[in-house]
C-alpha cells in the first residue's frame, strides 16, 4: 500500500464512523460531533492528495477555508441547539418533527 | 477620474441606503433629506461622465479590480451604452426620491422604502457599468430582489404581496436563463468579461451558442415584461407609485432592452435569434397595447402602455437598429417615468386609481395636467416632442429592413394614440358625476380637504416641470448621442446608423419622409376614432370587444396560475416523503450516495 | 509508514469514542481525533494547517461544545430511530463502495507543477475566498449574536397556568 492509499483508507474509516454516528445520534450535541469528525475526514483527504500531487500547500489553503467555513457552522449549529434547550426543553433530535406543523 | 465617478456613482445610493436606515423612522425629514441628497451625488457622477472626451470614456476597462484567476478581474466600462443607462436611472431617480418626498409624506416605514429605492438606483448603475458577466447577473439580481420588496412595500395588503411575488418568481425565471447563459459561455472562454464574449462568441460550437443567447432572451424577456412574461408588470402597480414610475416604468424594466442591446453583436448570427426577438417585441407591441385600451386602472392602462413602448425597443434590437431602440429607450424613460408621476399625483388628489371615478380634473389640477399631457402627447408622438423622432428614426428604419414589421409597428403606434387619447378624456376632460360629489366633500367634510389641498407641494411639481421639460427637448441629444455611441461601442460599429448620416437624424428630411406621414395619418384617424366612439357613446356597445380583451388577459393569468397550481401540486405529493425526523433523513442521503456509488462501480455513469 | 498507521488507527478510535460516549466524554474524544489529524497533518507537510487545526479544532470548538453542553445539560436518549444493524449496513456498503471505486485509482498519481509558496496561496491566488470567508465570519457571528441575544424564553401557555 503506498502512503496515499492508507490516508484514503484512514480518510473512509473516519467517514464511516461519522456517518455511523450521524444515523443513530439523537441528541443534537452529539450530532454536531458526528458532523466534526465527517469534516475532519474530507480534510485529511485534501491534505493527503495536496502531499500526493505536490500541491501542498494548495491543499493547505482550501483546507483552511473548511476549517473556518467549519467552525463558523459548528458555532452557529450549537447556538441554535442552545435555543433550542431553552424553547422545547430538549435537545432529541426526533422530537424536532414538531417544528414542521 | 472615471473610476471614481463609477464607484461614485454605485456607492454613493448603497451609502445613502444604508444611512436612510439607520437613521430611523423617528426623523423623516432627514431622511427625505439624505435619500435625495444620496440620489443626486449619484446622478451628478453619472452626469459627469457624459463629457465623454474630458475623462477619456472608451471601451476599455476604466477600473480593474482583480479578483483571481477563476472569476476574472472585476471590471467596470464607462461606454456610452453603460453611461447613458446609468445618468436615467441616477437622474431619474433623484427626481423620484424628490417625488418621493411629496408623495410618502407621513407614511410609515419610511428607511425601509428610501433604502430599496437608493440600494435599486446603485444596483441599476453596477449592472449597466458592470464588464464581468458574473457581476452583471449579481447587480442583476439585486434589482429584480429591490423590484419585489418595493412592489410589496405595502405588505399587509394581500394583493400586493402576492404581485411582489408574481414579479420574483417571473424574473427568477429570466435570471435562471441568464445564469445558464453565462455558465454555458464561460465554460468556452478564457475569463468572464462582457468584450471576451462579444470578441470570441465564435470560439463557441453554433449549438452552445444558441443556448446563450436564447438563455439571455429569456432573460431579457422576463425582466422587460415582453409577451408571454408580461403578466407580472400590470400586477405591479400595487408599489407606491414612484416606484412604478422609477422602476417599472424608467430604469428596471429597461435592463432586459439593454441587455439584447449589449450582447446583439455576438447573438445576431444565431439562427432564428433575432426572427424571435421581433416576434417578440411585435406581439408585445400589439398585444398590451390591445390590453390597453378597455382597462378603467390608470396605473395598469399605463403599465400596458409600458409593455407594448419595451416592444418597440425589442422589435428594434431585433432589427439590428441599436442606435434607434436606444434612443427610443431614452425618450420612453423620461415621458413615461413623467406619466407615472403625474398618474401619482392624481391619484393622490382623486384618492382612486379607477378612471371611472375621475374625469373634470383639468379644471382641478391644472399644474399637475399640464406636464401630464405634455408627456401623452410624446407617447403619442405629436410632433416635437421626444416621442415623435425616436418613434419616427425607429419606424423609418423598419421600414427600410421589413414592411411587414414596419405595419405591425404602426398599427401598434394607432393603437398607442386611441388609449392615451382615451385615457386623457377620461381622466380630464370628462364631464363626470364624481367631480360633483367631490366637491361637495371638499365644502361638507373636513376629511376631503386635506386630500385637495396637498395635491401639489413642491417637491411633486419640481419633478414634473422638469422631465415635462426633457419631453420637449431631450431628442436635441440625439446628435451627440450617435456620434458617442459610435465612437466607444466597437463591437456594434456596424449596427449604428451604419447607412444614415448622423447630422440628418434630426431634420426636415426625416420630418417630412413617407413614414413620418403615414405614422401621423394613423395617429390622427385613430384618435378622431376614439373621439367618434365617445361622442356616440351608448351603454353596453362594445361590451363584446371588450369581454374578449379581458377573455385575453385573463386567460395569461390563468395560464400562468394553472402552472404554479401544477408545481404546487407536485410539491404536495413530495412533502409527504419529509418525516422531518433527522436521522432518518442522513439515511436517505446515504442511501442516495451509496446509489450513486453503485452506479459508477457498475459503470454505468 | 508503521507510525502512520498507528495514527490513522488511533484517529479512528478517538472518533469511535466520540460517537459512543456521552456527550461531556464525546467532545474530549474529539479535541483528542483533532491533536492527533493534526500530527497528521504535520507529517504530510502541512504544519501551517497542523497549527490551525490544534488550535480551532481540539481548542476552540471544544471548549465552544462544553460551554453548549453545560448550558443544556445531559439527558438521557431512547434507542435510536433508525436500527442499528442497518445503520452498520449502510455505514459498511458505502465505505466499502468507496474504498473499492478509490484504492485502485491512487497509486497513478503523480506529482504536478510546482506548488506555490503558503503566503501566496493565501493572500494571492485564492482572493475571493478571503472576501467570502469574511463575509461567513461576520454572518455567522451576526446570527449567534442574534441567536443568544434572545434570552427571553416563549410563554408557554403551560407555564402560565401553572402560575
Amino acid at each position: 500500500m503506498t502512503p496515499l492509499q492508507l490516508s484514503i483508507a484512514g480518510v473512509v474509516l473516519l467517514l464511516g464512523v461519522g456517518l455511523y454516528g450521524l444515523l443513530i445520534s439523537r441528541h443534537l450535541i452529539k450530532v454536531v460531533i458526528a458532523l466534526q469528525i465527517m469534516v475532519k475526514a474530507a480534510l485529511l483527504a485534501l491534505v493527503a492528495a495536496g502531499d500526493a500531487v505536490g500541491q501542498i500547500n494548495l491543499a493547505q489553503s482550501i483546507a483552511l477555508t473548511v476549517i473556518v467555513v467549519d467552525t463558523i457552522s459548528a458555532v452557529l449549529a450549537l447556538a441554535l441547539i442552545v435555543q433550542i434547550k431553552r424553547r422545547t426543553g430538549t435537545l432529541d433530535a426526533a422530537d424536532l418533527a414538531q417544528l414542521r406543523h | 477620474m472615471t473610476p471614481s465617478l463609477i464607484l461614485t456613482a454605485i456607492g454613493a445610493p448603497w451609502v445613502g441606503a444604508l444611512l436612510v436606515w439607520l437613521i430611523g423612522d423617528r426623523r423623516p425629514r432627514a431622511q427625505h433629506a439624505l435619500a435625495a441628497v444620496a440620489a443626486l451625488v449619484a446622478a451628478g457622477a453619472a452626469l459627469l461622465l457624459l463629457p465623454a472626451a474630458r475623462w477619456q470614456t472608451t471601451a476599455e476597462a476604466a477600473l480593474r479590480l482583480p479578483f483571481g484567476p477563476f472569476i476574472g478581474d472585476l471590471t467596470f466600462v464607462a461606454d456610452s451604452l453603460a453611461v447613458f443607462l446609468a445618468v436615467i436611472a441616477t437622474s431619474i431617480g433623484s427626481l423620484t426620491v424628490i417625488f418621493s418626498a411629496g408623495y410618502m409624506a407621513g407614511e410609515a416605514q419610511l428607511g425601509r422604502y428610501y433604502a430599496l429605492v437608493l440600494a435599486f438606483i446603485g444596483a441599476m448603475c453596477g449592472l449597466v457599468f458592470s464588464g464581468n458577466l458574473l457581476f452583471l447577473f449579481l447587480f442583476w439580481e439585486v434589482t429584480a430582489f429591490c423590484s419585489y420588496a418595493l412592489i410589496s412595500f405595502y405588505n399587509d395588503d394581500p394583493r400586493a404581496v402576492a404581485a411582489g411575488i408574481k414579479a420574483l418568481i417571473i424574473t427568477q425565471l429570466g435570471g435562471v436563463g441568464l445564469l445558464v447563459g453565462i455558465l454555458v459561455a464561460s465554460a468556452y472562454l478564457p475569463d468572464l468579461q462582457v468584450s471576451t464574449l462579444l470578441a470570441a462568441f465564435g470560439d463557441l460550437p453554433s449549438g452552445m451558442l444558441a443556448v446563450v443567447a436564447f438563455g439571455f432572451l429569456l432573460a431579457a424577456m422576463a425582466k422587460s415584461a415582453q409577451f408571454p412574461l408580461h403578466i407580472w408588470l400590470p400586477d405591479a402597480m400595487e408599489a407606491p407609485t414612484p416606484v412604478s414610475a422609477l422602476i417599472h416604468a424608467a430604469t428596471m424594466v429597461n435592463a432586459g432592452v439593454y441587455l439584447l442591446a449589449r450582447f446583439y453583436p455576438a447573438f445576431a448570427g444565431v439562427a432564428g435569434w433575432t426572427t424571435a426577438v421581433i416576434v417578440v417585441g411585435l406581439a408585445s407591441v400589439l398585444l398590451a397595447g390591445l390590453l390597453a385600451t378597455t382597462g378603467h386602472d390608470l396605473k395598469r392602462t399605463l403599465a400596458y402602455s409600458t409593455v407594448s413602448q419595451l416592444g418597440f425597443m425589442v422589435t428594434g434590437v431585433g432589427l439590428g437598429a441599436i442606435f434607434e431602440s436606444q434612443f427610443y429607450l431614452f425618450s420612453h424613460a423620461i415621458f413615461k417615468a413623467l406619466l407615472f408621476l403625474g398618474a401619482g399625483a392624481i391619484i393622490h388628489h382623486a384618492g382612486t386609481r379607477d378612471m371611472r371615478r375621475m374625469g373634470g380634473l383639468w379644471s382641478e389640477m391644472r399644474a399637475v395636467a399640464v406636464p401630464f399631457l405634455i408627456g401623452a402627447a410624446a407617447l403619442m408622438g405629436l410632433p416635437l416632442f421626444n416621442g415623435f423622432w425616436s418613434k419616427e428614426i425607429l419606424l423609418e428604419t423598419a421600414l427600410e429592413r421589413s414592411l411587414v414589421v414596419y405595419l405591425a409597428l404602426v398599427l401598434g403606434a394607432a393603437l398607442t394614440a386611441f388609449y392615451v387619447a382615451r385615457m386623457c378624456w377620461l381622466v380630464f376632460f370628462r364631464a363626470s358625476e364624481a367631480q360633483g360629489s367631490r366637491g361637495a366633500g371638499e365644502q361638507g367634510s373636513q376629511q376631503h380637504t386635506p386630500l385637495a389641498t396637498r395635491h401639489s407641494p413642491h417637491a411633486i411639481l419640481l419633478p414634473l416641470f422638469v422631465l415635462a421639460a426633457g419631453a420637449c427637448f431631450a431628442w436635441l441629444l440625439a446628435e451627440p448621442f450617435a456620434v458617442w455611441m459610435q465612437a466607444t461601442l466597437p463591437f456594434h460599429t456596424a449596427w449604428l446608423l451604419p447607412h444614415w448620416p448622423v447630422e440628418e437624424l434630426i431634420s426636415a428630411h426625416t420630418a417630412a419622409s413617407l413614414s413620418t406621414a403615414v405614422v401621423l395619418t394613423a395617429t390622427l384617424l385613430s384618435v378622431l376614432l376614439w373621439a367618434w366612439l365617445a361622442r356616440t357613446a351608448r351603454p353596453g356597445r362594445g361590451a363584446t370587444v371588450r369581454r374578449a380583451i379581458g377573455g385575453a388577459e385573463a386567460l395569461f393569468n390563468d395560464s400562468a396560475a394553472a402552472v404554479a397550481n401544477a408545481t404546487r401540486g407536485t410539491a404536495a405529493v413530495l412533502q409527504r416523503t419529509q418525516t422531518g425526523q433527522l436521522n432518518w433523513n442522513i439515511a436517505g442521503l446515504a442511501l442516495l450516495a451509496v446509489a450513486l456509488l453503485l452506479l459508477v462501480l457498475l459503470g454505468v455513469v | 509508514m508503521s507510525l502512520h498507521v498507528l495514527l490513522l488507527l488511533l484517529a479512528g478510535l478517538c472518533a469511535g469514542m466520540a460517537v459512543r460516549t456521552r456527550p461531556l466524554h464525546a467532545a474530549l474524544w474529539l479535541a483528542a481525533l483533532s491533536a492527533v489529524v493534526s500530527i497528521l497533518f504535520y507529517r504530510l507537510g502541512a504544519p501551517e494547517l497542523a497549527v490551525v487545526e490544534l488550535s480551532v479544532g481540539a481548542g476552540l470548538i471544544t471548549v465552544l461544545l462544553a460551554f453548549a453542553i453545560s448550558m443544556a445539560e445531559d439527558e438521557a436518549m431512547p434507542a435510536a430511530l433508525v436500527p442499528r444493524p442497518f445503520a452498520w449496513l449502510l455505514v459498511v456498503v458505502a465505505g466499502g463502495a468507496l474504498l473499492w471505486l478509490l484504492l485502485p485509482a491512487l497509486p497513478a498519481v503523480r506529482q504536478v507543477a510546482a506548488d506555490a509558496p503558503f503566503v501566496a496561496q493565501v493572500w494571492d491566488n485564492r482572493q475571493l475566498d478571503l472576501v467570502v470567508q469574511m463575509v461567513v465570519v461576520i454572518t455567522g457571528v451576526m446570527g449567534v449574536l442574534s441567536l443568544l441575544g434572545e434570552t427571553r424564553a416563549p410563554e408557554s401557555p403551560a407555564v402560565e397556568a401553572h402560575q
